[in-house]
């Protein structure tokens, strides 16, 4: 009779104890958990920091060559600089390009699908295009162009009456919009779940996104004018 | 005296279990530290590449002065402001975004007080409508494949760069056309400050807007000649 109750009491302390430090370990432990979010969000600023020093250590690879070309007479040091100028003028949208890609094209609903309606509820607006040119940004394209618009550092998109505007030429409905960049990654931007493409049917627009092995881009048409913007003087 | 023994042997057994388990917790732990130790260090070691880069375009520069012709400097010059590749100033103007200072009522959508990647973009839409012709936020420059996008509290540019409001959108060109393009009846700034949301748009005689400081290199799109 003694010994079955110094038996139970015995259980019952272990089990006390048990839960006491359990208890105690877990407290002290909640706040040295890393949130698996910051782990990943380290590991994707690391690989994109790789990818921007690959590009700059190739940049300054081919700065040093040029300038090299340049200190060895007249025309090695115009062959390098007509080099140089035709880079970054690809990087400023002045040359035509392709490449893989997307094609996005965007319309209004067909009217007679809208039952009694004279004209469609819903139409395309900049924000619209806007959202889907964003988009496509994040997902890495190279370059853009809107109904053949190229689509430059300084391109509006914007409403004007019944069109739309970029680079301050009119455009209308149906909208084309060409990506250069990976093709699926570009596509999957728009059609995953809850994205743009689903986000514009349920306002009433056709989205067609459609891979492709090459795109043509053509190059900004515009004048550049800078009126006001100069260069920095350094040093 | 028993009882008391029963329950150090149970506070012991837990405790090591935890240890044992404790001891692989910790190494992740320490991963993430050395993880962002090494991002801390590549950033330097990215912007010191991105200071190399800069020398060396403006060495190019003053080598390529002799065989140069003035039109071809001045093709180049402008094609470099149009990458976002040199540094600029410039009269124009200081648009400041911040989220709202309204506190929603019970019940709202407290969402609808908070600055999207939208509204961001808008504005930034906006000011290129009115001629602007180079525009930073945050001291990042704008690019013609520049993104933005929310993150939780915080928006991403340029891919990897994470900003935290307030956003200070910087352009540089007409200041009179550019604050009244925002400040229009019915413009962006007034939608905008309906939800309380704090915009506020300053006239500037002289701003800076700083080179893109990472790579550009095209991977899939190529020149057509």
């Amino acid at each position: 009779m003694n010994k079955s109750i110094y038996i139970s009491i015995v259980l019952v302390a272990v089990i006390l104890g048990l839960m006491m430090a359990f208890q105690f370990r877990t407290t002290s432990g909640v706040d040295r958990g890393v949130p698996y979010g910051r782990e990943q969000e380290l590991a994707v600023e690391k690989r994109q920091l790789e990818k921007d020093m690959n590009q700059l250590r190739e940049e300054v690879d081919d700065l040093s060559a040029k300038l090299e070309k340049a200190g060895k007479g007249y025309s090695e040091a115009s062959e390098a600089f007509k080099s140089e100028l035709s880079k970054v003028r690809l990087y400023a949208g002045l040359t035509p390009v392709e490449g893989p890609g997307v094609e996005v094209i965007i319309d209004n609903l067909p009217e007679t699908s809208i039952s009694g309606g004279t004209s469609s509820f819903y139409t395309i607006k900049d924000d619209d295009l806007l959202k889907v040119i964003n988009e496509l940004r994040a997902a890495g394209a190279e370059a853009i162009a809107v109904n053949d618009q190229r689509i430059i550092a300084t391109s509006e998109i914007r409403l004007a009456g019944n069109h739309i505007n970029v680079n301050l030429t009119k455009i209308s409905a149906p909208y084309k919009i060409s990506a250069i960049g990976n093709a699926v990654t570009l596509k999957s931007c728009l059609e995953i779940k809850g994205g743009l493409v689903e986000f514009l049917s349920e306002l009433g627009i056709t989205v067609k996104v459609q891979a492709k092995d090459n795109i043509l881009i053509p190059a900004f048409t515009g004048g550049l004018q800078f009126e006001y913007a100069r260069p920095a003087q350094r040093g | 005296m028993l009882a008391v023994f029963g329950l150090i042997l149970g506070i012991m057994l837990a405790y090591q279990f935890r240890v044992t388990r404790e001891i692989q917790r910790i190494e992740s732990v320490q991963t993430v530290k050395d993880l962002a130790i090494q991002v801390d260090q590549m950033k330097k070691d990215r912007d010191a590449l991105q200071a190399r880069v800069d020398t060396l375009r403006a060495r190019l520069d003053s080598a390529a002065v002799g065989p140069l012709t003035p039109e071809m400097k001045d093709e180049l010059e402008k094609a470099k402001v149009e990458a976002g590749i040199s540094e600029l100033i410039g009269p124009g103007v200081e648009v400041t975004l911040n989220d709202s200072n309204i506190s929603p009522r019970p019940g709202e959508n407290p969402n609808l007080y908070v600055l999207h990647d939208e509204d961001v973009l808008r504005v930034l839409n906006e000011i290129k409508a009115a001629g602007a012709e180079a525009i930073s936020i945050n001291g990042q420059r704008l690019l013609a494949t520049t993104e933005v996008r929310c993150t939780g509290p915080t928006i991403v540019l340029n891919k990897n760069k994470r900003l935290a409001p307030p956003y200070v959108i910087t352009a540089i060109g007409d200041p009179d056309t550019l604050e009244s393009s925002l400040k229009m009846k019915g413009g962006v700034a007034e939608a905008l400050q309906f939800w309380g949301i704090q915009v506020s748009v300053k006239k500037m005689t002289q701003v800076t807007i700083p080179a893109y400081s990472g790579g550009i290199k095209f991977e899939y799109a190529k020149a057509v000649i």
